[in-house]
């Protein structure tokens, strides 16, 4: 059969596909975060296989600022071809392994070392104003978890990009709502977050955050302003009994789960 | 030393397109020359110095060369965790450039006091650490922050300070140099706290003892075998620093001295483990707190007190 019979798998694909490697991952690895990787596996697979310029001399750049998400950016970069897929599952958080709990800049694909949070949006600031200096038109895009927003360096790098209207940058809030040790708004909410982001000076879009086609377009505007979207996602999604519970934010999986969780996946996939 | 620093990063925005020069809302009128030789190269980020060093990380991996200043203490202890994650741990060119080594901002208060700066900025990897001594100095170390690959760290003192290294003894980060030699005791000196060591030197040696001094131009990388060479000179070695006694240049040269298995003896000048809870000038704090050119002499004389008392026992 020749390549071009096949057509590319659509981004819905891709996010399945994705989501069955960050179980696989977490099962090895019995690691945690698996919520939050869950919870981003839509909008990384819109990005990767729908939005970024990546086929070209300055290619668009994503920045995952949320580090302890690594996995989803590992399986987007498997799927995208960066990464080999058997090695992104034996290699995530193993003895001698090369994929850490939490991205470095040292693995191809990886824009930037990312796990302690709050320093994405700067150094997102400082990539975008090279390519201001150079003349080039690439994008950058940077993801942040709302419970990342706490970090005052957050909006330090917000006030920043507006006063230099960098249009060229879209920060993506992975709005789960949850945080590490409970809900978003019971901690320290910043809702009305889009209310937030406009009055610093920004072009915001509310989205819900597992719909490709709203994320597909809302991840496309570009403006004289940077751009704001708030990602409405469900920490978890895919696995029901994860779903919506900020303990599996730590929580592991044994390889015990490994049915359940595999049943729960191929069940939302069906309802979906 | 910060016009020195300034000049010549001016210079070298016109001779290198990569150089950038950022700022966390300090230095007036400081940068006016950079702006006019690169715009569009120079940004004020505003009071906030994460987001100074963070922004800088994302230029440099974007392959410029940001030169990120402001007063030490805002620009290495307040965003320790963007040097950490951001420069460190990628190699991020970066070169962060603090100003007010020490007590230089005697009066403006603890706050303002640099004396962790070298001891944190040692101990992350991959750091380069340039301890001028002088406006000239202050000069090639611009130079050589743009010539050395991966993040630097650049502590300088403040302005005016006299010519103090021989104008014939280059600059070479790693080297250290011996402004004067001496077969009694040996004052190793890092950075600004040269003068202090040479004052001290002249008051030991008008009481008969015989004072070298050894500049370091630099913590990373440190010249070992400059120590090893200074105990041979002589057993006894004072270090001079200005900063915390503990972690900084005088631990280095302890761990030198200790690792090496030569014998030798060391007493270590710098500030005491505690905020100096006085209000004045750098003068008077060094005074203070016995880091001046007296209380090297004290130590020195102390320690060589010592080594006679053990070598009579």
């Amino acid at each position: 059969m020749s390549p071009e019979a096949t057509p590319a798998p659509t981004s819905v694909e891709q996010a399945e596909r994705m989501r069955e490697l960050i179980l696989e991952m977490a099962i090895r690895a019995r690691s945690a975060h698996i919520g939050s990787s869950l919870s981003i596996a839509d909008i990384l697979a819109v990005l990767y296989f729908d939005v970024l310029r990546r086929d070209r001399p300055r290619p668009d750049r994503f920045l995952l600022s949320k580090g302890h998400a690594a996995s989803a950016l590992y399986a987007a970069l498997a799927l995208a071809g960066d990464l080999d897929e058997d090695a992104v599952v034996s290699g995530y958080c193993a003895d001698g392994g090369r994929l850490a709990g939490h991205p470095e800049r040292s693995v191809p694909g990886v824009e930037i070392t990312a796990g302690s949070l709050g320093h994405g949006p700067a150094v997102a600031v400082g990539l975008a104003l090279a390519d201001r200096i150079d003349g080039s038109d690439r994008h950058t895009f940077c993801l942040v978890g709302d419970g990342e927003l706490n970090e005052g360096s957050v909006w330090e790098a917000v006030a920043l990009a507006a006063q230099l209207e960098l249009g060229s940058m879209t920060l993506v809030v992975d709005a789960n709502g949850l945080q590490g040790l409970g809900s978003v708004d019971d901690i320290v909410t910043l809702e009305p977050l889009a209310d937030r982001f406009t009055s610093f000076g920004w072009w915001v879009a509310d989205v819900p955050g597992h719909d490709h086609a709203a994320l597909a377009a809302a991840l496309s505007i570009r403006d004289r302003r940077p751009v704001c979207v708030i990602a409405r996602t469900v920490k978890g999604y895919g696995v029901d009994f994860m779903e919506d519970d900020f303990r599996w934010h730590y929580q592991s999986l044994r390889e015990t789960d490994r049915e359940r969780a595999f049943c729960a996946l191929r069940r939302t996939r069906r309802v979906a | 030393m910060r016009d020195a620093f300034v000049d010549t990063l001016t210079e070298l925005a016109g001779e290198d397109e990569r150089v950038c020069a950022l700022t966390g809302d300090l230095g007036l009128d400081l940068f006016d020359a950079f702006q006019l030789r690169a715009p569009g190269r120079f940004v004020n980020v505003g009071i906030a110095e994460q987001t100074l060093v963070g922004v800088a990380a994302g230029l440099a991996l974007a392959g410029k060369v940001p030169f990120a200043y402001s007063i030490i203490p805002f620009v290495t202890s307040r965003p320790h965790d963007q040097i950490r994650v951001d420069v460190a741990m990628t190699g991020a060119p970066v070169k962060i450039v603090g100003v007010g080594a020490g007590y230089a901002y005697g009066s403006a208060g603890p706050t303002h006091h640099a004396i962790e700066d070298l001891a944190l900025m040692r101990a992350v990897p991959g750091m380069t650490v340039l301890t001028p001594a002088d406006p000239r100095e202050a000069a090639a170390a611009t130079r050589a922050a743009l010539a050395t690959p991966g993040p630097v760290y650049l502590r300088l003192g403040k302005n005016g300070e006299a010519a103090v290294v021989p104008p014939d003894v280059p600059y070479e980060p790693g080297v250290a140099r011996w402004i004067s030699r001496g077969g009694d005791v040996t004052l190793a000196s890092i950075g600004t706290a040269l003068p202090i060591a040479i004052e001290a030197a002249g008051q030991l040696g008008e009481r008969g003892v015989r004072a070298g001094v050894l500049h370091f131009p630099s913590l990373r990388p440190f010249d070992t075998l400059a120590v090893l060479d200074a105990l041979a000179a002589a057993p006894a070695v004072v270090t001079v620093e200005e900063h915390n006694r503990d972690g900084g240049f005088g631990s280095a040269v302890a761990e030198a001295m200790a690792e090496s298995g030569l014998p030798g003896r060391l007493a270590r000048v710098g500030m005491p483990d505690r905020h100096c809870g006085q209000v004045g000038s750098r003068e008077y704090l060094m005074a203070h707190v016995g880091a001046d050119a007296a209380g090297v002499r004290a130590a020195a004389t102390a320690l060589l007190e010592r080594t006679r008392m053990r070598r009579a026992a």
